[in-house]
């Protein structure tokens, strides 16, 4: 579904993805997992065209210089040079890192927004949907964003991208800054997303071990490199993951 | 290799890319070593004394016009340099004309009603000036973005209209035939001291901890307050010392037009010394400044196409804005500090 071919993202002259080569199926969840500064965040701002907003702003400030190469494929289309809204419409839709949410709007208002675009039983639908994954936000649907816990907006924020109907999810770490019971939480989430929209999941995160039990396959990044792939059993019985994540 | 160069900036070679580096001589001169060669304190040094030494000729080579020209547009320098100093600080002002009127009107009150010497009334303007903006605008430090914006955006017009309905200080009228400053030459080294002081000395300051305390303040106030440091009353500093650049500069006008009027509290004081930071790049106080050597004396140049002369001005503000959206100051120092070349892309 999605073929990533030797993309390499520099900023000025800092390389933050290097050679990176990746392949998602139809269907997979697939987790990339990498420490702070392994290029996560990069690779999915890449992945969804938010970087070449970032890179036009970059340019205009006089900032950072962010040089982009090697190609992304969606579904057999070179995405490369597309605009993060047009990739939104054929269905790769990314949940930014550290929860964004609108907060000065209710938590109704903002799944609204983020379903501007689709139909409104489409919108009824997946709203539904996101209040059946979280019941925890149903009482607070009323209430601004702002005002909510971090892991209440973070289940928010996966709600709207789960509005905008994705065929590809790309979720940039998901349990930032969450306690672990909430990851549990999202974790199952995560699994009934799959299990009832069919979308094709991607993690990035760096909290691998509620993560790896849940991927088809990972991938292990370090300084924007690919160091480790393999099933998600395969990468948990790896004794170099097991004492670079689990801390064991 | 199927790899292609995405970057629509790059050129066909595909594993090539653009990269910046500084230049071996600015390394070279960042530390005391560049006391140790010519070259390098050349380097240093250019930048900021040949601009001093170019305005000197020019203010003092140049026709009576022009120099009167040179003497708005440092003025005008000043007030930008005002801007700025708010703006990094956190607080975007649209009322540089408050500043502006405010010590202008002091100078001439104080002349006219006093027969004080303007080497008296224009320190006076400048300090009272800072002053009483300050104590105007105490109560709306707390304000921020538009909201600041607006308020200061007001004041100015309202000073305005209470002096017309009031007819105080020869309400329309103005005050004219005030005393001028003694000799063309002194008027134009004033100013020009004036204008390099505020330039160097508050660009000093920004690079101070005191400075990184306004950037700070800019950035994330929260993060500041977090720090245990009061913000109100860095801004309110910062507003004194941006308030009395302003009205030094009215103050100065004063002097130099002998006239002071309610024109004093224009929008166009608030507003050119704005396009001037948009043109010249902002944060920097000495794009704002180049902004205003830009602006001043194009809009002189243009003065021949008449009525068209406001629309060529405004095409031409577009044109950079647009074309040079960093600022004319980031551009030629990043040219001054760097340089490119294509670097291989390592397999």
């Amino acid at each position: 579904m999605l073929t990533v071919t030797e993309l390499m993202v520099f900023y000025e002259n800092a390389l933050a993805v290097n050679e990176l080569s990746l392949k998602v199926e139809t269907g997979q969840v697939v987790g990339v997992i990498g420490s702070n500064s392994a290029g996560k965040t990069t690779l999915m701002n890449t992945l969804s065209g938010l970087i070449l907003d970032q890179q036009i702003k970059e340019k205009r400030k006089g900032g950072e210089r962010i040089t982009i190469m090697g190609k992304v494929e969606f579904e057999g289309r070179d995405i490369s040079l597309m605009p993060a809204y047009e990739r939104v419409r054929l269905g790769l839709v990314l949940c930014r890192e550290r929860h964004p949410v609108f907060p000065d709007s209710t938590v109704l208002e903002n799944l609204l927004i983020a379903g501007h675009l689709g139909s409104k039983e489409q919108v009824k639908r997946a709203t539904d949907l996101t209040f059946d994954l979280f019941p925890n936000l149903v009482r607070w649907r009323r209430r601004k964003a702002g005002f909510l816990s971090g892991g209440e907006q973070q289940m928010l924020a996966i709600g709207m991208a789960l509005v905008v109907g994705p065929r590809l999810l790309l979720l940039d770490e998901p349990l930032l800054g969450l306690s672990p019971a909430m990851q549990q939480v999202v974790v199952g989430a995560i699994k009934n997303v799959r299990r009832q929209t069919g979308a094709t999941i991607v993690i990035a995160e760096q909290f691998a071990r509620p993560v790896l039990p849940m991927i088809d396959h990972g991938y292990v990044i370090e300084n924007g490199m690919l160091t480790m792939t393999g099933t998600g059993a395969q990468l948990m019985d790896n004794p170099e993951i097991k004492s670079a994540y689990f801390g064991v | 290799m199927a790899a292609v160069a995405t970057n629509p900036t790059a050129p066909s070679p595909a594993r090539q890319r653009k990269e910046r580096l500084d230049r071996g001589i600015k390394v070279r001169s960042e530390d005391i070593y560049a006391l140790n060669s010519w070259r390098e304190l050349a380097y240093l040094l250019a930048p900021r004394v040949l601009p001093v030494i170019l305005v000197l000729l020019l203010g003092f080579g140049a026709p009576l016009y022009w120099q009167r020209v040179l003497l708005s547009t440092m003025v005008f320098g000043l007030l930008a340099i005002s801007w700025d100093l708010l703006a990094q600080a956190g607080m975007v002002c649209l009322g540089q004309a408050l500043f502006f009127g405010v010590g202008a009107y002091i100078a001439g009150i104080l002349n006219h009603y006093f027969g004080i010497t303007p080497f008296v009334t224009i320190p006076l303007g400048a300090l009272g000036g800072g002053l009483l903006c300050t104590l105007l605008l105490l109560p709306v430090l707390r304000l921020r973005g538009i909201y600041f914006a607006m308020v200061t955006l007001i004041l100015p017009l309202m000073i305005e209209r209470i002096i017309e309905a009031t007819k105080i200080f020869g309400g329309t009228e103005g005050i004219s035939g005030l005393t001028p400053l003694p000799g063309h030459g002194l008027e134009l080294f004033l100013i020009m001291a004036a204008f390099w002081i505020a330039l160097f000395g508050f660009r000093r300051m920004m690079t101070s901890d005191y400075g990184l305390v306004l950037k700070g303040i800019n950035d994330n106030d929260r993060a500041v307050m977090s720090a245990g440091l009061n913000i109100y009353r860095y801004k309110a500093q910062i507003l004194f010392l941006a308030g009395s650049t302003g009205a030094f500069a009215g103050a100065f006008m004063t002097h130099a037009y002998q006239f002071v009027g309610m024109p004093v509290f224009a929008l166009d004081y608030s507003i050119l010394p704005i396009a001037s930071a948009a043109v010249g790049g902002l944060g920097t106080l000495a794009g704002p400044a180049l902004g205003a050597f830009i602006l001043v004396p194009m809009s002189e140049l243009l003065r021949g196409f008449g009525g068209l002369r406001i629309v060529i001005y405004a095409v031409l503000l577009v044109v950079f804005t647009v074309g040079l959206p960093e600022g004319v100051f980031h551009f030629l120092r990043r040219k001054y500090t760097q340089f490119e070349r294509w670097a291989e892309v390592s397999k």
